[in-house]
């Protein structure tokens, strides 16, 4: 069996809320996946739990045929799944690179090497110009930016992208894509995408999963999504509009 | 892209101007030359030493410690053990063990040795303390702190309970102090620049963030624990060489208060605020004790009522906190751009 990072039989509850259940989604290396759903569907919360900041109530997360058990995220993250969040989430007290820096440190990497590896990082991912900028200062889009390379750090295998394009224009989220796609080539990880923008997850992704309710409704490829009737109820009335016109 | 010059070279401005300003406190003192004033100027030098290690762990973690100024008790009460003569040791402490009663160190391997045993503490606290996070770290390390004191209040024949220990050998050389209070600047910034004083302030900034980035939260905070107890444990054995008495209450509530008072109004989350924040705090406590005692001005007299300085330190504390929350140096460090001065204030 190919490496995958996979969700299996998942099930959280909040004070007897169910925000997941059973979920199964399979995250294998080198491709793109897309998880999709209306607000309040659970996504963020399943890559909480594939990322060690949720415990669910059931099931289990299974990284390379190895079940991962209660561990915290930290050391999740040294096993090779990294994780963008919706807020940005940058240190940003530090410097850009030091944002990069320390999370090669956090891997344990000494200083010297983590400096130079998050500098060849912030090349990579064309954004080198800000590296001696405070990170708290930065427009969103660079912010998204700096985020996906501190994720990169130290080549994980899988990388989870919390709705890396909200707020993005059009020809910023086509750069965002391309981006994504440079990942899939070039470091060979797995991708995890979650977003709002249907026509970006349509457009890259080799695998759709639908979430809704804390179920997975539904998964195929983008051409089966499209054409999917529960898809297109799921999405009725919150974003029909949108769907719609991409559909 | 330019080659990035390294952290050291870029810094390293910032522990030798604080050490200038230190060695400029004690030429000072030196000039002066009066038995009164030389006093001030050793407390300079220990507040120096217990601010710094206040900082070592809240400017790094972000948390809030009451509780450090336990470990100082804890460093004081270990060198007055090691360096009492032994006859006054057996009167007064006779519940210590026998190596220690008969033991009698010189004054460099004893605050050394006391600093360790309160960085041993620190450790084992820390293992436990270190899972909390915000106010909840902070409030158990405030019972940390009540237990401490409780315990050397109370074991009378190891701490004597609540009266004086003396005997303590006193050391009026203003010299052992500073020197202690530069190695424990340079120490603060060496670790504020190493792995884990980068990986602790990445968690300061965003605790989720770092988790995610690999970074063992609990662990950085407990390096810094460790070793900022071994720093308040260091003051303590210094204050107590300074006085030569030691009480359970002279390491409680007042001596926190103040130490916090100075590392807040100089800029918590900055080694440069700290030592600033000891030395202008210092300079106003020692003009209000000369008014306490009255100043002559004119042909009269100008006394102010005892017990002001306290009222004027929450003051300054209050004001500070209101507008200018991130203290005087707005929780920057003095980095050295060229002369004269220009950008003293540099990044954080």
């Amino acid at each position: 069996m190919s490496p995958t990072l996979t969700a299996d039989s998942v099930s959280v509850s909040f004070e007897g809320l169910r925000a997941l259940s059973k979920v199964n989604l399979d995250v294998p290396r080198s491709r793109i996946t897309g998880l999709i759903g209306p607000n309040g569907a659970g996504k963020t919360t399943l890559v909480n739990v594939l990322t060690g900041f949720q415990v669910p109530s059931e099931g289990h997360v299974i990284l390379d045929g190895e079940r991962l058990g209660c561990l915290p995220p930290h050391k999740i993250r040294r096993r090779g799944v990294a994780r963008t969040f919706q807020s940005g989430r940058l240190f940003s007290d530090l410097s850009v690179l030091d944002n990069l820096e320390v999370t090669g440190i956090g891997l344990g990497l000494q200083r010297k090497e983590a400096a130079s590896r998050a500098a060849e990082m912030l090349e990579w991912v064309g954004i080198a110009h800000l590296a001696e900028r405070t990170a708290g200062g930065l427009p969103y889009t660079d912010e998204r930016r700096v985020a996906i390379g501190r994720a990169l750090m130290m080549e994980p295998h899988y990388l989870l992208l919390d709705e890396p394009a909200a707020g993005m224009s059009a020809e910023e989220a086509a750069q965002l894509a391309s981006l994504i796609k440079r990942i899939i080539a070039e470091k060979k990880c797995g991708v995890l995408l979650i977003e709002h923008n249907i026509g970006l997850v349509l457009n890259i992704c080799d695998d759709i999963h639908v979430l809704d309710s804390g179920e997975i409704i539904d998964c195929g490829s983008p051409a089966a999504i499209k054409a999917s009737e529960k898809v297109r109820h799921a999405y009725m009335g919150t974003q029909a509009d949108a769907v719609g016109e991409i559909l | 892209m330019a080659a990035r010059s390294s952290i050291l070279a870029k810094t390293v401005s910032t522990p030798v101007i604080l050490i200038g300003i230190l060695l400029i406190v004690a030429l000072v003192a030196l000039l002066v030359k009066s038995g009164p004033f030389n006093q001030t100027v050793i407390d300079i030098f220990i507040r120096v030493v217990l601010v710094v290690g206040l900082y070592v762990f809240i400017g790094n973690s972000g948390v809030i410690s009451f509780g450090h100024i336990g470990f100082t008790c804890l460093g004081a009460y270990a060198t007055a053990w090691l360096t009492i003569p032994p006859p006054m040791k057996k009167m007064a402490l006779p519940g210590l063990p026998d190596i220690i009663l008969n033991a009698k160190l010189p004054f460099a391997p004893a605050i050394v040795l006391a600093a360790i045993f309160a960085g041993v503490c620190a450790l084992v606290f820390g293992k436990i303390l270190m899972r909390l996070s915000g106010i909840a770290a902070s409030i158990a390390t405030f019972a940390m702190l009540a237990l401490i004191n409780q315990v050397y209040s109370n074991w009378e024949r190891v701490t004597g309970a609540t009266s004086s220990v003396v005997g303590i050998p006193i050391n009026r050389s203003i010299w052992p102090y500073a020197i202690c209070a530069f190695v424990v600047v340079i120490i603060a910034y060496l670790y504020a620049i190493s792995r884990s004083g980068l990986a602790l302030r990445s968690a300061r900034d965003e605790a989720t963030a770092a988790a995610a980035s690999g970074i063992d939260i609990p662990r950085e905070r407990l390096i810094a624990f460790t070793l900022s107890g071994v720093i308040m444990g260091l003051g303590g054995a210094l204050y107590a060489h300074s006085v030569g008495v030691v009480t359970p209450d002279t390491f409680y509530l007042g001596l926190t208060f103040i130490s916090l008072s100075m590392l807040v109004v100089g800029g918590m989350n900055s080694l440069s605020g700290a030592v600033l924040g000891v030395v202008i705090l210092s300079t106003i406590i020692q003009i209000l004790r000369w008014f306490e005692k009255g100043v002559p001005i004119g042909g009269t007299t100008l006394t102010i009522p005892n017990g002001l300085q306290e009222i004027a330190i929450g003051i300054v504390m209050i004001v500070i906190l209101m507008y200018r929350p991130s203290g005087l140096t707005k929780n920057r460090e003095l980095v050295w751009r060229g002369w004269p001065f220009r950008g003293l204030f540099g990044g954080a």
